[in-house]
């Protein structure tokens, strides 16, 4: 890697599957699906969601699950960085969500609007919740803060804002990720768009029936190679390259051509300076609705030819909304490292109409550079590449 | 960087026209909005009225859109046409779209389908338009922008971190042009929480000299700007600088300071210790109500004032502690002004803008 490189010295994660990196890998590679009824909230709907169960009680802050969990992730990963002083570092905080970022406390309206009043408590919590400010207070960082709330690519493009920041200068270090809560208000309007799948979410497969949403936190610590040599922090990890690029076409479907998509993919390894020939393996989007994993895998084929090796971890996670990018990028980086990816859960048919397949098992992985991809709502787009150091 | 061109739409008007024009009227009073649940069931608001955008066509596109993205739709085209930039879509830019609150209104509209029909008979129109990015995405496939679209929200520095990312994506050529803007709407709930936290004003004069006690009317509106990384389009300003949360003394060396005193906060007596009298100080939120993104209209009256040489005198100006105001419209010969935030924390947000 040159000079430029943007490392990798921290992750963290918490999903259904797992509450840090280590056990999450552990649960990929026992192939586990903990998913289940909705416990969060009561519900007249019967979808099955990736809650994540046995969140220990002092680390679940009331009313603040999003910021809770979040923090969990903050922990492992500045653990994994070394990360306890900020000071003489200019330190960015650059973290994606959807629900964090919507005052949508039902028992707050439904009081409002029945009286006339409601306790402001959780606006309160709402004002004081915005996740990249409450980051950069807890750690007294002094750099730049931005929460995205650019829907499901949140998280991705949080990280992409992040490298912009360390390569502009802005900051030394930066924290970056995504995080979302399993709440009441998507998890009906996910519903009423049609797209949920009653059983289990089975990514790129001929019987996708929609996708299953679940709740989680993915946050990486990215520095300039000068600052974590200040530090004595090391890693054989790197952030790449970022593209990110809208479809303008529709609110709720993706473009057929997937030119957002494409775009964005192609401007992510123009930063990264290699070519889709070097990438050893694809964590798409994959949400197993039918119309992202139809374009998606479309356009990877294309860009990457069919015997691509690509997988949805969606499977295991859910669709974590604002978290998605930051788990999977996490979870990339982690495939990089390790050496291998799991089975793409769910996917068990190939669809005829996608000309490409995810893998069906733990796969072994060659090469230095893997990408992870991110398509929203709205028609945004956004990918991210990552390189390890070493021989391919 | 360069502004290029500017679109707004606010309680006054639409286009960098009724920015001017209103800067010169001065104060005009907030319209009684309807409020339900309060008392007298009306408070005093600045609100956006859409008879005041004269090409409708593009409402007419965006017509399932919530009034937010359209507020967005509006201000953004008018930024592009305002430059007079012709094919912007080929140019690469990027829109970044900075909002403290979002489509709040359409959120509790969406709350209000869960409580009146449950959880499986809610709108999926309702809730496409609550989605945070959904103004954005509008403003992208109205305008035909197929270029990285974020939305973004940090409450009051929003729009400056907005601002500082465009910077550096145009730094880095990450796109050719940055479309960059803030929208926030007034909605009953948030005049109810703004109600219970705030001091409103009871003439509806917003008193942003004061700066302790405060007072405040709600206010709505969306700012949007074209920039360039060279002189392009209109070319009102450059942005020279934007600093968020530092502490500095550049205020001092700025020919003028604009500051966002709204009545945001119970007590904003931490503008008077950035100010020089030296400086003359003007402050516009009186014309466009108490916002958290309100900042974008300052910064475009801002420019406006360097483009036209022309000094605003500020529409309000009860100045118990003596400050050096801006008191006189009149003509001028400046080189750069500041323009000034503050957030809960009394952290100090500025843009710095210069003569082009």
């Amino acid at each position: 890697m040159n000079n430029d490189a943007i490392l990798i010295t921290g992750s963290g994660v918490i999903s259904a599957a797992g509450a840090s990196v280590s056990e999450t890998l552990q649960s990929f590679s026992r192939g586990e699906r903990n998913a289940g009824p909705v416990t969060l909230f009561r519900t007249g709907l019967d979808k099955p969601a990736f809650e994540v169960r046995n969140i220990p009680q002092t680390a679940l802050l009331e009313g603040q699950r999003t910021l809770s969990l979040t923090l969990i992730a903050l922990d492992e990963a500045l653990k994994e960085a070394r990360l306890s002083d900020c000071s003489g570092f200019r330190v960015g905080v650059c973290m994606g969500t959807t629900v964090a970022s919507q005052l949508n406390d039902l028992d707050f309206y439904k009081s409002y609007r029945e009286t006339g009043a409601a306790p402001l408590t959780s606006v309160d919590r709402f004002l004081k919740g915005n996740l990249a400010e409450v980051i950069a207070r807890r750690l007294g960082a002094r750099g730049p803060q931005l929460t995205v709330v650019n829907a499901c690519s949140s998280g991705t493009d949080a990280i992409g804002i992040a490298l912009s920041w360390l390569k502009a200068g802005l900051c030394d270090i930066a924290i970056a990720g995504g995080a979302d809560e399993l709440n009441h208000v998507p998890y009906c309007g996910f519903n009423s768009l049609g797209i949920m799948n009653p059983g289990l979410c089975a990514p790129f497969d001929r019987d996708r029936k929609g996708l299953n949403l679940g709740e989680g936190a993915g946050i990486v610590v990215l520095e300039t190679a000068g600052a974590a040599k200040k530090r004595g922090a090391s890693s054989d990890v790197f952030l790449l390259g970022y593209g990110s690029s809208s479809d303008a076409y529709h609110l709720t479907a993706p473009s057929p051509e997937g030119i957002g998509l494409k775009a964005a993919i192609k401007a992510a390894l123009d930063e990264a300076s290699i070519s889709a020939s070097d990438i050893a393996f694809v964590n798409a989007h994959g949400t197993g609705t039918h119309d992202n994993d139809l374009v998606e895998g479309t356009v990877l084929s294309q860009m990457f030819g069919p015997e691509l090796v690509m997988l949805s971890t969606k499977g295991f996670t859910g669709h974590t909304l604002g978290a998605a990018g930051g788990l999977e990028a996490a979870f990339t980086a982690a495939g990089l490292r390790e050496g291998w990816v799991p089975a793409s859960a769910g996917f068990s048919i190939r669809d005829e109409a996608i000309p490409i397949a995810p893998v069906s098992k733990k796969t072994e992985v060659h090469g230095r550079f893997a990408l992870s991809t991110s398509l929203a709502f709205g028609g945004n787009n956004a990918a991210l590449v990552f390189g390890r150091e070493g021989k391919a | 960087m360069i502004v290029a061109g500017i679109g707004i739409l606010f309680a006054e008007g639409c286009g960098v026209d009724s920015l001017d024009q209103a800067l010169q009227k001065g104060w005009q009073p907030p319209s009684p909005v309807d409020a339900p649940r309060a008392a007298g069931n009306k408070r005093l608001a600045y609100q956006v009225n859409f008879d005041s955008v004269p090409d409708k066509s593009l409402l007419k596109k965006i017509r399932r859109a919530d009034k937010l993205s359209k507020m967005a739709v509006v201000a953004a085209s008018g930024a592009l046409a305002d430059s007079g930039i012709t094919d912007i879509a080929g140019k690469r830019p990027a829109i970044i779209l900075a909002t403290a609150f979002g489509a709040h209104v359409t959120t509790f509209g969406f709350l209000d389908d869960i409580l009146n029909y449950g959880d499986t008979a809610v709108s999926p129109t309702t809730f496409s338009n609550s989605v945070h990015n959904a103004a954005a995405s509008y403003i992208a496939s109205s305008l035909d922008i197929k270029a990285a679209t974020m939305t973004v929200t940090q409450f009051r520095f929003s729009f400056f971190a907005a601002l500082q990312l465009a910077q550096a994506w145009l730094d880095q050529k990450r796109c050719d042009y940055a479309l960059v803007g803030a929208v926030d709407q007034y909605g009953d709930v948030l005049g109810y929480v703004s109600g219970e936290k705030l001091a409103a004003a009871p003439d509806g004069k917003i008193k942003p000299f004061v700066l302790n006690p405060t007072v405040h009317v709600p206010g709505e509106g969306a700012a949007f700007f074209l920039l360039s990384r060279e002189k392009a389009g209109k070319a009102y300003c450059s942005i020279d600088a934007v600093q968020i949360g530092e502490e500095g003394t550049r205020a001092e060396k700025a020919d003028l300071n604009i500051i966002a005193a709204d009545g945001m906060l119970a007590d904003e007596s931490r503008y008077a210790s950035w100010l020089s009298s030296a400086t003359p100080t003007a402050a516009y939120a009186p014309l466009y109500g108490t916002t958290m993104t309100g900042s974008a209209i300052s910064v475009a009256a801002g420019a406006l004032t360097l483009q036209k040489q022309m000094l605003y005198a500020s529409p309000v100006l009860d100045n118990p502690r003596g400050l050096h105001l801006l008191d006189a419209t009149k003509m001028t010969d400046i080189d750069s002004l500041c323009c000034l935030d503050c957030n809960c924390y009394g952290e100090k947000a500025a843009v710095y803008l210069g003569r082009t």
